[in-house]
C-alpha cells in the first residue's frame, strides 16, 4: 500500500532520529518517523529492573561472531526513544585530540571536522534538553564553551568516597555532564536521585527523547508510526536519488512511505544492513558504497571496572545511574604507553547501585553464589562502590556488520557483526584495571578489587563512517551519503572514531548540525 | 512538585504481577505466590523445573520460595518481546524455552556422569562443587551451551526473584524508592 508522499521519512524514533524530526517538523516539513518497536508512554516506564527489560530490543537478533563478539540488545533501543529511553545520561564531549588521530599518530582515522565545528552543538542540545554540570571546571581539559543551564547534581557519599583515591594518584575529577536536571527545566522537574535511571526516567527529570526532541517534533507535527519495521530503501531508476522506504507495518502489511528526504537513524548496525539489503543495479553492493566501506570500522568502547568495600553508609542506592564526578586525566591517547596500550581512557564515579541485573551489586562478584553471596549482599547493600573507566578502540576494517543467509519474518537477511579488539585495546583495558586498584586502594576502602572478565562491548559505533569523499567514507561530515544526496545518515554510525566518553551527547550534537544543514538548504538536497 | 508528589502521580499506571494459569483462568501473581500455591507448569517438564529449583536455590539460598522455577517457566511461555529474562539482555536468540532445556538437560547428564546421580540427588557440598567447576568451565562432561554462560543466567534469575524484588530490597535494608512502583512487590 503506497501512502502520501511526505517531505521526510526518518527511519528510528530514537536519540538521532528526534533530533531531525523536531528540527524538520519545526522548519514546516511534513515528517513520518517509522520506529519498528513500540509506541512507549512515560507510564511503561516501572521502577523494576524485571520491567526495564521490555524496553530493549526484541526484533529479529543480530548474529554475533568475532574474537570479541558485540553484545548489543543490553544497550539497544527498541521503541520510540531508541536507547536514549533507558541510557544513562551521561553527558561527556569528545576532546580535540580525538579529531585528528590518523594524522597525529598514524592510527585510526581522521574526522573531516574539528573539535570546533561540533562545540556550538554540544552547547546548543545543553540548553534544548537541559544539562547539569560545571562548565568552567572542565576547561582543565577543554575549550571553553557556554556554561550548563543548570548547576551540578547533589553527591552522595557512594561518589565522594573516591576523591580521596583520585587526588592520591594525582587524577582530577569535576562534577560529571550530566543530562538530568539538577532544578526545574523548562517544566520538567529535578531529579529526586531514586537510581532508576538505567529502566527509564517517567517524571522526565531525565532528557530522554519522549520529553525532549521527540516531544517538540510531536506538537510540532511530526507522525510516529510504531511496529513499522522498514526492510528497503527505495531508489530512482537511474539509482542517484533514493525515493521513499517500504516497510511492513503493525498489522505486517506491507507499506511503502515515499520521501522527498530519507534519513536512517535505525543505529548503527541497522543502517548498513538496511543499506546493504537495498542494492539495485545501479548500486549493486548496497547504496552509498562505491568506497566499500559500508558496514566496515565499527568500533565499540569497554570498561574496566573497579570496586570498593566500605565499613561506612555509603547510601550507594542513592544518586543516578549516571556519574556523580568524572575524569579525563588520562585522556591523551598515549597516556598508558609504557604498558604497550594507545587509546583515550574517561573515568566516571558514583552511580548509583541496584542490586539484581547485569549492572547490579549481585554481579560485582560474579564467582560468589550460595551461602557466600548472601552475605556478600548483605555487606555490599550500604557500604559498596565502584569506578569505571572507559577505554577506545582504534578503528579496524575487519570489525563490520554484512548480510547473513539467514532471514527474518519479514524476508529481510539478518546481519552479522563481526568485532574483535586490537592489541592496543587489550593493553589499556589491563592498564586501567591498575590504575582502578591504584586508585581504590588510596581511598582507604576495606576491600578493593577489580571486575576483570570477559572484555566487554559497550555503545556501537561507525559503520558508515563519515570522511571526505566516496572514496573514504560513506557520508560528509553532516550525515549526507556522499552518493545519494537525498539520503541521510544519523547517529554514532557516522563516527570515524569513537573517542572513550558516552556518545549520546555527541550524537545529539552531530544530529542537531546535521538537521539544521539540511533544513537550511533544503532545495539542494529535497531537489 | 514535591518529590512525594512525584512519586504518586505515576500511581496507577502501574502493573507487576505476571499471568499464571489456575484453575483454567488467568490470574497476576507474584513468582513466590506461584511457587505457593503450586501453580502449573506451563513449559518445563517436572524433571527440568526440579533441577531449575534446585540449581536455583543452590546459587541464590532462598531462591526456591521466592518462585524461580515459575518466574522461568511463565516467561517461556510467552512472546518472546513481551520476557523480561535476563536471556534477552544477553543476547540468547529466541524462542529462549530452547536455551533453557540444553542448560538443564546438561547440567543433569553432567551430574549423572559426575556423580551418578540427579543434580537434585546431591548434597549441598557436592552441588556446591559442582556449580564451582561449572562457572570456571571445568565440567569435563559439560555438553550445551558455554558452562560458565549457564551458570551466569540461571544465578542471575535466581538472583532476580530473591534481590530484584521489592521485598529483596526490604531484606537488604536499602529503600526501593520507585517512581512508578511495580504492584504486588516485583
Amino acid at each position: 500500500m503506497a501512502n502520501e508522499k511526505v517531505d521526510v521519512v526518518i527511519v528510528g524514533a530514537g536519540a538521532s532520529g528526534s533530533v531531525y524530526a523536531a528540527v524538520l517538523a519545526k522548519a514546516g516539513k511534513k515528517v513520518v518517523l517509522l520506529e519498528s518497536g513500540p509506541d512507549w508512554q512515560l507510564g511503561d516506564l516501572i521502577s523494576s529492573d524485571f520491567w526495564g527489560r521490555r524496553i530493549k530490543p526484541a526484533g529479529p537478533p543480530f548474529l554475533l561472531e568475532g574474537k570479541n563478539p558485540y553484545g548489543y540488545v543490553y544497550q539497544s533501543g527498541w521503541g520510540v526513544g531508541g536507547a536514549a529511553l533507558h541510557y544513562f545520561a551521561n553527558f561527556p564531549r569528545l576532546m580535540p585530540n580525538d579529531f585528528k588521530v590518523k594524522s597525529t599518530y598514524g592510527k585510526g582515522l581522521d574526522w573531516p571536522i574539528d573539535y570546533a565545528d561540533i562545540a556550538p552543538y554540544w552547547d546548543k542540545v545543553a540548553d534544548d534538553v537541559g544539562v547539569s554540570g560545571d562548565a568552567k571546571a572542565e576547561e582543565i581539559w577543554r575549550p571553553a564553551g557556554k556554561p550548563y543551564p543548570m548547576p551540578p547534581m547533589k553527591t552522595f557519599p557512594g561518589g565522594d568516597a573516591w576523591k580521596k583515591g583520585f587526588e592520591a594518584v594525582g587524577l582530577r575529577l569535576t562534577p560529571a555532564a550530566v543530562g538530568i536536571n539538577s532544578t526545574e527545566y523548562k517544566g520538567r522537574p529535578a531529579c529526586i536521585y531514586d537510581g532508576w535511571c538505567h529502566v527509564g526516567c517517567p517524571i522526565g527529570a531525565l532528557s530522554n527523547p519522549l520529553v525532549t526532541y521527540l516531544g517538540d517534533a510531536r506538537k510540532a507535527g511530526a507522525e510516529v508510526r510504531a511496529h513499522a519495521t522498514v526492510t528497503r530503501v527505495l531508489t530512482s531508476a537511474d539509482g542517484k536519488r533514493v525515493t521513499g522506504v517500504e516497510y511492513f507495518d503493525a498489522k505486517k502489511e506491507k507499506q511503502v512511505q515515499e520521501a522527498s528526504i530519507v534519513v536512517l537513524a535505525a543505529w548503527s548496525a541497522q543502517n548498513p544492513r538496511l543499506m546493504l539489503n537495498s542494492a539495485t543495479d545501479k548500486h549493486p553492493n548496497g547504496l552509498a558504497n562505491a568506497s566499500g566501506l559500508l558496514g566496515k570500522y565499527l568500533t565499540a568502547h569497554f570498561s574496566s571496572g573497579t570496586s570498593a568495600m566500605f565499613d561506612e553508609d555509603l547510601q550507594p542506592y542513592m544518586g543516578t545511574i549516571a556519574a556523580q564526578y568524572f575524569s579525563y586525566d588520562l585522556y591523551d591517547k598515549n597516556a598508558h604507553k609504557d604498558k604497550g596500550a594507545f587509546g583515550s581512557t574517561f573515568m566516571v564515579a558514583g552511580s548509583a547501585q541496584r542490586y539484581s541485573a547485569l549492572g547490579g551489586v549481585a554481579n560485582a562478584r560474579v564467582d560468589l553464589f550460595g551461602a557466600e553471596l548472601a552475605a556478600f549482599m548483605k555487606r555490599a547493600a550500604r557500604g559498596y562502590t565502584r569506578i569505571g573507566a572507559f577505554g577506545e578502540e582504534m578503528p579496524a576494517i575487519d570489525n563490520r556488520v554484512e548480510l547473513a543467509g539467514d532471514k527474518d519474518e519479514f524476508g529481510m537477511p539478518l546481519g552479522k557483526i563481526t568485532h574483535g579488539f586490537n592489541d592496543d585495546a587489550v593493553a589499556l583495558f589491563n592498564a586501567n584495571f591498575d590504575k582502578g586498584l591504584e586508585i581504590a586502594k588510596a581511598t582507604g576502602a576495606k576491600e578493593v578489587w577489580s571486575n576483570k572478565g570477559a572484555m566487554p562491548t559497550i555503545h556501537l559505533m561507525g559503520g558508515t563512517i563519515m570522511g571526505h569523499n566516496a572514496n573514504d567514507s560513506v557520508t560528509d561530515s553532516y550525515g549526507t551519503t556522499h552518493e545519494i544526496p537525498n539520503l541521510w545518515i544519523a547517529g554514532p554510525g557516522i563516527f570515524p572514531t569513537s573517542g572513550a566518553p558516552n556518545p549520546t551527547y555527541t550524537i545529539f550534537a552531530l544530529s542537531l548540525r546535521g538537521a539544521e544543514n539540511l533544513a537550511k538548504n533544503w532545495g539542494a538536497f529535497a531537489g | 512538585m514535591d518529590e512525594i508528589q512525584r512519586r504518586a502521580f505515576m500511581k496507577g499506571a502501574a502493573i507487576g504481577a505476571i499471568a499464571f494459569s489456575v484453575g483454567g483462568a488467568e490470574v497476576m501473581l507474584t513468582p513466590r505466590q506461584a511457587h505457593a500455591q503450586n501453580v502449573p507448569l506451563r513449559t518445563l517438564t517436572p524433571e527440568q523445573a526440579a533441577t531449575l529449583g534446585a540449581m536455583g536455590e543452590a546459587l541464590v539460598p532462598g531462591a526456591k520460595d521466592a518462585g524461580v522455577v515459575n518466574f522461568v517457566d511463565q516467561q517461556l511461555s510467552i512472546p518472546a518481546e513481551q520476557a523480561l529474562l535476563e536471556a534477552r539482555i544477553m543476547n540468547v536468540r529466541p524462542p529462549y524455552a530452547n536455551f533453557y532445556r540444553a542448560a538443564l538437560g546438561a547440567i543433569e547428564a553432567a551430574s549423572q556422569t559426575k556423580f551418578s546421580k540427579a543434580f537434585t540427588a546431591l548434597t549441598p557440598a557436592e552441588q556446591h562443587d559442582f556449580i564451582d567447576l561449572m562457572r570456571q568451565n571445568k565440567l569435563d562432561a559439560w555438553k550445551g551451551p558455554g558452562s560458565p554462560f549457564v551458570y551466569f543466567l540461571l544465578r542471575t534469575d535466581a538472583v532476580d526473584v530473591v534481590y530484584g524484588t521489592m521485598d529483596g530490597y526490604a531484606h537488604l535494608g536499602v529503600p526501593y524508592q520507585p517512581h512508578i512502583a511495580p504492584t504486588q512487590s516485583w
